[in-house]
């Protein structure tokens, strides 16, 4: 079979099929060549580290003397720690608070600044602004602001003749003020996400929905939320995905407190490797922590994949 | 083509060395124009601007030699100065607090200064030996005295005057896990409801008071519950070095009282304003009126009177407990960093913050207790010279005193003190509980 199809190529054509492997050898030595500087910081900043966490989570070290291979060890003890357990509940109750707050709050204003309206452009830059903004500042002044006694939240709550509570110090209250804190920061990037994905959406297939006699609401749950799958998609994984690495806002408001109400995965790992300097069992809670990032990922990409269309068309 | 190729690779290649640049951070800090920077660390702003004055004079008398403060405040300084020892990368001279000095010495990252004290013949027979003491370890010597500290009760002389009281009635305290004593029958007094009502009278509302009577604040215990404890004859570990024991009933009783000044008598100002590490010192909250008095370290000198200038404060005993008076008494050393690049000059560095020029600076700016005993008058004359009587520190010291605990569990016990006291203080975790489980978490450390 080869050797007929070999034998059928005129010589002009043998030719032009090397000539077009040159090429094509030529275009991916470039496309490697230009890829080469991302790629190498991508190796070395972020691929070589996780196997370092790996291969940490392997030994007991706490960063000064000399390391101490304990196979899995740390892994054990960690299965066992109440502690570990419940931090990882509590980043979870953050991801379960923060995600669809978001989300919806995103996709009703994304929606609301669809339409040309007066000082549209103003508001997107003013939902966008806490995006723009340091976590860490804006961590505390949002201390501020849920002070007991001399915030603006329980002041206001005053007026009313309402005792607000003591927000951060209160475990039921700590996560929910966080979480709500960054619902604030977020939905700003999040709506301009789903803005453009709204702006993609042809106008000609509301118009044909609109003669075919469709309510606004069907042509909602029909066109628009289909078509803003690819967007909807992306902002759910990466999200998410930064939704289980909660750190900062923690760190400067309750330090995983009161009575770890707070204490989430990454804050564990930063205080386990930070404060108590147990650097092989912090790498063991990362790789935790990658797992489950891994799987939730992996879950998002297995449910959109099959709804998702990305050419309108 | 291929010279574009080429090219990137070009680009490639210069990214890399720069990025390959970027890990050697502590290069920085090498020679800039012939001249050796030191980085210098501490964790106390209030101490800084003086001793920055007399370290300005250092580099004019070394002309090759500058030196860069380093300031984090104490919850972030051990977590930065141990992530930077791990890197390599840490300050050429540094704090060293007695908590954190037997894992550095076990680990060997601070300079042993004995040869160097015999070869430059320092004499350290100046130096209170029950300061200088603690840092040796088999002949060798891993810090020299920077200070001395004790707790005392720092009053806002307005508030003890609307109150109707002299700084008088605030001696001869006392107090019992009782009824509090006489000791709680004052803050009662200093304790101001919105209608003016004070604790204790008819009428008074303990949901919207104006005035505490008191401020506690403390991270590890040194400024509340340790001195109550000492007060009362409660013990922190069996022995230096030894097991905690601060589920011991005396112990117990202490952290009970501190829960009970707030949630109990309505006398201290809410953990939730002055939880650390997010609660503002507690200059600020006396000095803004919120709590009459406050226990305080006396590195915090500085702090209440630029909170309340020109005789606004002044300092009075801590009250005595059931076996009778006591303070925490604790003491800093500078350290000089074993890996440091530059071990000539962090030593003439460190000759000056342990000389006598430089601690009678910083003496004379009221800043901290001096290491050298002979100096004790200069750091009592600079404040009698403000108004401030503050001999009641060094009598103290004198006194009946703890140090901090002797352990090589010191990061796990200051780690979860702050969180499990935070929730005692909130009235979330009880006195027994959480004396149960910090001394099992913490003896847990403990190999």
């Amino acid at each position: 079979m080869t050797d007929n199809i070999t034998y059928a190529q005129p010589v002009r054509g043998h030719r032009r099929v090397e000539r077009r492997l040159a090429a094509r050898a030529r275009t991916v030595a470039e496309a490697y060549a230009l890829l080469a500087p991302s790629l190498a910081g991508f190796l070395l900043f972020l691929v070589a580290p996780i196997f370092g966490v790996a291969a940490l989570s392997l030994f007991d070290w706490n960063l000064m003397g000399a390391p101490s291979f304990v196979g899995l060890d740390n892994y054990r003890e960690l299965a066992a720690d109440s502690e570990v357990w419940r931090a990882v509940l509590n980043t979870i109750y953050y991801v379960v608070l923060n995600i669809p707050a978001q989300t919806v709050l995103a996709l009703l204003l994304a929606l609301a600044l669809n339409r040309r309206m007066r000082g549209g452009k103003v508001l997107r830059v003013v939902f966008v602004l806490p995006w723009m903004a340091m976590p860490v500042a804006l961590g505390i002044i949002w201390s501020w602001v849920f002070d007991p006694r001399y915030g603006a939240v329980n002041q206001l709550l005053g007026m009313v003749g309402i005792d607000g509570p003591n927000w951060l110090t209160d475990p039921a209250w700590a996560m929910p003020v966080i979480a709500s804190v960054n619902v604030w920061q977020y939905t700003g990037y999040t709506m301009l996400i789903l803005l453009a994905g709204l702006q993609a959406i042809p106008h000609t297939l509301y118009e044909a929905a609109a003669i075919d006699g469709t309510t606004p609401v069907q042509r909602f749950f029909m066109i628009t939320l289909p078509l803003l799958r690819p967007s909807l998609f992306f902002v759910l994984v990466t999200n998410t995905i930064g939704s289980f690495q909660i750190f900062d806002t923690v760190f400067v408001m309750t330090q995983g407190g009161p009575g770890g109400a707070t204490d989430v995965l990454n804050f564990h790992i930063y205080q386990q490797g930070f404060q108590l300097f147990r650097s092989g069992y912090a790498s063991a809670l990362a790789m935790v922590l990658f797992a489950l990032i891994l799987l939730v990922t992996a879950a998002q990409f297995l449910y959109f994949r099959k709804r998702t269309v990305y050419d309108f068309s | 083509m291929s010279r574009k190729i080429a090219l990137s690779a070009v680009a490639a290649a210069a990214l890399l060395s720069l990025a390959a640049c970027g890990g050697g951070g502590a290069d920085d800090s090498d020679s800039t124009g012939g001249a050796v920077t030191l980085r210098y660390a501490m964790w106390d702003e209030v101490q800084k601007p003086p001793i920055e004055q007399s370290i300005r004079e250092f580099e004019k008398a070394h002309p090759g030699i500058k030196v860069q403060i380093e300031l984090n405040n104490w919850n972030d300084y051990w977590s930065k100065l141990q992530t930077q020892l791990a890197g390599r990368s840490a300050p050429d001279v540094f704090w060293d607090h007695v908590s954190y000095f037997p894992k550095f010495s076990k680990e060997g990252v601070l300079t042993d200064l004995a040869p160097l004290i015999a070869q430059d013949k320092v004499d350290t027979s100046i130096y209170d030996p029950k300061l200088a003491e603690g840092w040796k370890v088999d002949g060798k010597v891993y810090g020299l005295p920077k200070d001395w500290d004790t707790i005392g009760l720092f009053y806002s002389t307005k508030a003890l005057k609307d109150a109707g009281l002299t700084p008088a009635d605030l001696d001869g305290l006392t107090w019992n896990p009782a009824d509090g004593g006489t000791f709680v029958k004052t803050l009662q007094k200093l304790t101001v409801d919105e209608n003016g009502k004070r604790a204790g009278e008819p009428g008074f509302d303990p949901k919207k008071i104006k005035q505490y009577g008191l401020a506690m604040q403390a991270p590890t215990g040194q400024q509340d519950w340790w001195n109550f404890a000492l007060q009362n004859g409660c013990k922190l570990q069996d022995k230096p070095w030894g097991r905690w024991t601060i589920d011991q009933p005396a112990c117990v009783q202490a952290i009970q009282f501190v829960q009970d000044l707030r949630l109990k008598y309505h006398v201290a100002v809410p953990a939730t304003v002055t939880n650390p590490p997010n609660g503002p010192s507690l200059d600020q909250v006396v000095g803004r009126g919120e709590a009459a008095t406050a226990m305080d370290g006396s590195w915090m000198l500085r702090a209440f009177d630029t909170a309340l200038p020109n005789g606004g404060f002044g300092v009075a005993d801590l009250p005595a407990g059931p076996v009778g008076k006591g303070s925490v008494y604790n003491g800093l050393t500078e350290a000089v960093y074993a890996g440091t690049k530059h071990p000539k000059e962090a030593w003439e560095l460190l000759k000056w913050l342990i000389s006598e020029r430089h601690q009678k600076a910083v003496a004379q700016a009221g800043a901290v207790w001096p290491g050298i005993t002979s100096l004790n008058d200069v750091f009592a004359d600079a404040w009698k010279a403000k108004g401030v009587d503050v001999t009641g520190f060094k009598k103290a010291a004198e006194g009946t005193t703890m140090g901090y605990p002797l352990t090589e569990a010191a990061d796990v016990y200051n780690v979860k003190a702050l969180d499990i006291f935070n929730q005692v203080w909130l009235g979330q975790l009880s006195p027994q509980d959480a004396a149960q489980k910090i001394t099992t978490e913490a003896n847990a450390a403990i190999k």
